[in-house]
């Protein structure tokens, strides 16, 4: 069964991942690493509401940005530190989602309505982002007040304690969805069929919201993450619709519903775009997005539900097969 | 000595033009089984969906086991004890045939592990054991059927209602269904909705009969098979 | 008194092009149920042709519409079979054509950021700069003429789908093409035929706008948004509703253009989107969209 063999993969990715560390690695290689898993863990938050619950989200940037300009507002005009930053980054991220949120779920907004009211979102904070100039500064973006090294301040002069923080991060992400186990069905149900599951006994508000909330708040973190590493960022980037797309893509191409599916994701998608960039970026202004935007669309044609699904698929294949051999030997009844 | 476990109040339900239900009273004793028949479009239902909260009724009230139901949610309802089944049977397409028993199983167990211990149990009653590993898609309507009620099932209620379980079955499937069902009313409480007559006349202890929402007689089988009004109601004036 | 006047015929003027953006979206999206992240992106693409059609070929941009709408119907026929089609009729359709034509919508931007750099182009046409008065209201002549043509564009398209047979046939499957499939439609040349149909109509509008508007590789996006908002305001598969969306849209942003700054403007766009979302997302026209 998939759960038993979950924390086995987990506890040898983590280990090796750990190992990695004390590789001696090219400072473009840790810094690919350090991205990859970002991405993963901005991932495993998407997919928590996004990928069980099937309200496919273009428009999680949203809760980045705001934890993201939180922890940094925060740290800019009052030296809070980042850490706790990230924490009300976090906090503040719900109740966005929550307005959000529960307005949707009641009245029923689904599918590709949805999504658009997700790239709307991210839009709106975008838009307030620009417009707040003064605070934000505006399109131009912030940077971070540059401290030497130190951990209370979560700045860090070398790339390592940034990898080891942003290990630590998607373990407890992937630990959280591991651990939610009952919500993950339920939310499974819910995607297939909401008032079947409803007729069931499963409170489909609630847990989409439940789950809705903890997607924003793990992402919102990421954002925080984003803004300690980078050392600035702008509306363009950490609200953009490149960023909500990013995270869907590494869900969808990893396999979306699945623990692991978003970390497999990154690990092929980020590497992937970072080696194009670094490549063919420089020669030709456009190139390697363009190359990129083409591997995603044959991707999403020839691997439609994602590399983590294949196992399932080909176990139901096989289970559909065998039932049809079986039919054949009852006969017609 | 019969218990009334679910009493239903002179209901009424109307949706725009539509009278679908009119001020409807009956009641169901525990450990019964009791039939709902009615011509097509009589608001079969409608009266299960309002039951069970996916509708709410404009007046009257639902009482079940003395505590009125009405303004519940449907998962409350399943909570409190009362499953329904969908006419067209909606499995989980994405989830194998375990999968979405243990969906049905979770929301009472206190445990998952608890839920995954029952699930076997349930897919033998309803003979889907061999597909346990079938996605819900790939089931055929029969099984789909069978699957509908083993996720009934699996929420252990006390009040079952079921949605024309037997459409689409051959004449056989019909004869073990009924089995099922009657061993069940040992412990359940069923309301059945159903157009084949053999069957309800066979299982059921009452019967009432539905027509244009409105209840217009109910009573034994064989007091309903002979009753004028409800033979007009399906046949049309004239037809004795 | 006179500059509200000017504020909403300026409005109106913008509202007609919107809205012609937005029909060829209406048009997949009702029809197909997908939606089309690219659509901007044709846009964009459409109006580059144009400018170069120009600037090269001498050619008139209202000339250069007769051949750009074979172009981009022809375009559309390619897209739909390459890309679109394998991906329908599974359950994940939904997020997967989402994906692919954002991904296709990144291709188109790199495409253009590739061959013609991130430069603005501006056209210069014989309307440039110029307005007619008429009671005292300024109309820029390019945007009056470009609302014309959008219009008679609107006309036809809606004569097309209201009376011929296969406006029949595109309107029958919109509304349950299962039905249709049993009433001998062969759904897939419609879905083929829809879909190029919305691309070669969101090329005229882009050919339309060329003139009117600087062309630079990323302008996709902010018509995407507004097309997307006048959509579901007006009403999913609803013809007069996406004209109806797109003057209203049009009017919001000439006010709101005039009264606070451009971000604001588009934040209240998107939050009367938002809450359309919520309280009738079938819009001021359409039918049955929530679930």
């Amino acid at each position: 069964m998939k759960q038993d063999k979950t924390p086995l993969i987990l506890g040898i990715l983590a280990a090796v991942l750990l190992m990695v560390y004390f590789l001696p690695l090219q400072i473009y290689v840790k810094h690919i690493l350090i991205l990859t898993l970002l991405y993963a863990f901005l991932g495993t938050g998407w997919n928590l509401m996004c990928g069980y619950a099937g309200r496919l989200s273009l428009g999680h940037a949203a809760f980045v940005a705001v934890g993201a300009y939180t922890s940094l507002l925060l740290f800019k005009n009052f030296h809070l530190t980042p850490w706790i930053g990230m924490l009300v980054g976090g906090v503040f991220a719900v109740l966005v989602m929550l307005l959000i949120a529960y307005p949707s779920f009641r009245f029923g907004v689904k599918g590709p309505y949805f999504t658009l009211g997700s790239i709307a979102l991210a839009e709106i904070i975008h838009n307030l982002l620009i417009y707040f100039r003064d605070h934000t500064g505006g399109s131009l973006g912030m940077s971070l007040p540059y401290e030497p090294t130190s951990l209370a301040m979560f700045q860090f002069d070398g790339k390592e304690p940034y990898y080891l923080v942003i290990l630590a991060f998607w373990l407890i992400a992937v630990f959280i969805t591991w651990k939610m186990e009952r919500t993950r069905y339920y939310l499974e149900a819910i995607r297939e069929d909401d008032d079947a599951a409803a007729a069931l006994g499963i409170s489909v508000n609630r847990n989409l919201i439940i789950a809705a909330c903890i997607s924003a708040f793990l992402v919102a973190i990421g954002g925080t993450f984003y803004i300690q590493y980078y050392r600035y960022i702008d509306p363009y980037s950490i609200a953009g619709f490149t960023l909500s797309l990013n995270m869907a893509l590494v869900v969808v191409i990893g396999g979306s519903g699945t623990i692991l599916g978003p970390t497999i994701g990154a690990f092929l998608l980020i590497p992937l775009t970072e080696v194009l960039r670094m490549t063919l970026g420089a020669s030709l202004p456009g190139l390697h997005l363009f190359l990129y935007g083409i591997l995603l669309i044959l991707c999403i044609i020839f691997l439609p539900k994602g590399i983590a699904s294949l196992p399932g698929k080909i176990r139901a294949k096989k289970a559909k097969k065998e039932a049809q051999t079986n039919q054949g030997a009852e006969g017609v009844l | 000595m019969a218990e009334k476990i679910l009493v239903v109040d002179n209901i009424s339900k109307r949706f725009g033009g539509l009278q679908a239900t009119n001020e409807v009273s009956f009641e169901v004793y525990k450990n019964e089984i009791l039939g709902i028949i009615g011509p097509n479009g009589a608001g079969k239902s409608t009266l299960f969906n309002l039951i069970t909260g996916f509708y709410f009724i404009d007046s009257g009230a639902i009482t079940y086991k003395g505590e009125r139901i009405d303004k519940l949610t449907p998962d409350q309802i399943c909570h409190k004890g009362i499953t329904r089944t969908f006419q067209v049977a909606r499995p989980f397409g994405g989830l194998t045939v375990f999968d979405n028993i243990l969906v049905a199983c979770l929301p009472k167990a206190r445990r998952v592990a608890d839920a995954r211990a029952q699930v076997s149990e349930v897919l033998k009653i309803v003979s889907l054991d061999k597909k346990a590993k079938t996605l819900g898609a790939d089931l055929t309507t029969l099984e789909r059927k069978r699957l509908e009620l083993g996720k009934a099932l699996a929420t252990n209620p006390e009040v079952l209602l079921l949605d024309e379980v037997m459409t689409g079955l051959k004449p056989h499937e019909m004869d073990e269904m009924m089995e099922l069902i009657k061993e069940l009313k040992k412990t359940k409480t069923i309301v059945v909705v159903e157009h084949v007559m053999r069957v309800i006349m066979n299982i059921s202890d009452r019967i009432i009969v539905l027509d244009h929402g409105q209840k217009i007689a109910e009573g034994q089988p064989k007091e309903i098979a002979e009753n004028p009004t409800v033979i007009e109601a399906y046949l049309g004036r004239g037809a004795k | 008194m006179d500059l509200v006047l000017q504020i909403i015929v300026s409005g109106i003027l913008l509202g007609g092009i919107y809205a012609l953006i937005s029909i060829g979206l209406n048009i997949i999206f009702g029809v197909i149920k997908i939606v089309n992240l690219a659509h901007g992106d044709f846009l964009m693409m459409a109006m580059y042709a144009c400018f170069f059609l120009f600037t090269l070929k001498g050619v008139d941009p209202f000339v250069a519409i007769f051949l750009i709408f074979p172009g981009f119907v022809l375009l559309g026929v390619f897209i739909f079979r390459v890309i679109i089609k394998p991906l329908l009729g599974s359950a994940e359709t939904e997020v997967n054509t989402i994906i692919a034509t954002a991904g296709l919508g990144f291709v188109l931007q790199n495409l253009a950021l590739m061959l013609w750099k991130s430069d603005i182009r501006a056209m210069e046409t014989s309307l440039t700069g110029q307005s007619y008065e008429f009671a005292g209201i300024m109309l820029s002549s390019g945007r009056t003429w470009a609302f014309i043509v959008c219009i008679v564009v609107a006309i036809v398209l809606y004569y097309v789908l209201m009376y011929t047979k296969i406006g029949n046939h595109i309107r029958a499957v919109s509304q349950d093409s299962d039905a249709a499939t049993l009433m001998g439609i062969n759904v897939d040349k419609i879905y083929t035929l829809t879909f190029a149909i919305g691309i070669g109509v969101v090329g005229v509008a882009g050919a339309i706008l060329a003139p009117t508007y600087n062309v630079y590789p990323t302008i996709g996006l902010y018509f995407n948004t507004m097309a997307f908002i006048i959509v579901v305001l007006g009403g999913l598969g609803s013809f007069t509703g996406a004209l109806i969306g797109g003057l209203i849209i049009g009017l919001v942003e000439s006010f709101a253009g005039v009264m606070a700054s451009a971000e604001l403007a588009q934040v209240f766009s998107l939050l009367i989107f938002l809450i359309i979302l919520f309280v009738r997302p079938e819009g001021i026209m359409g039918k049955g969209a929530r679930v």
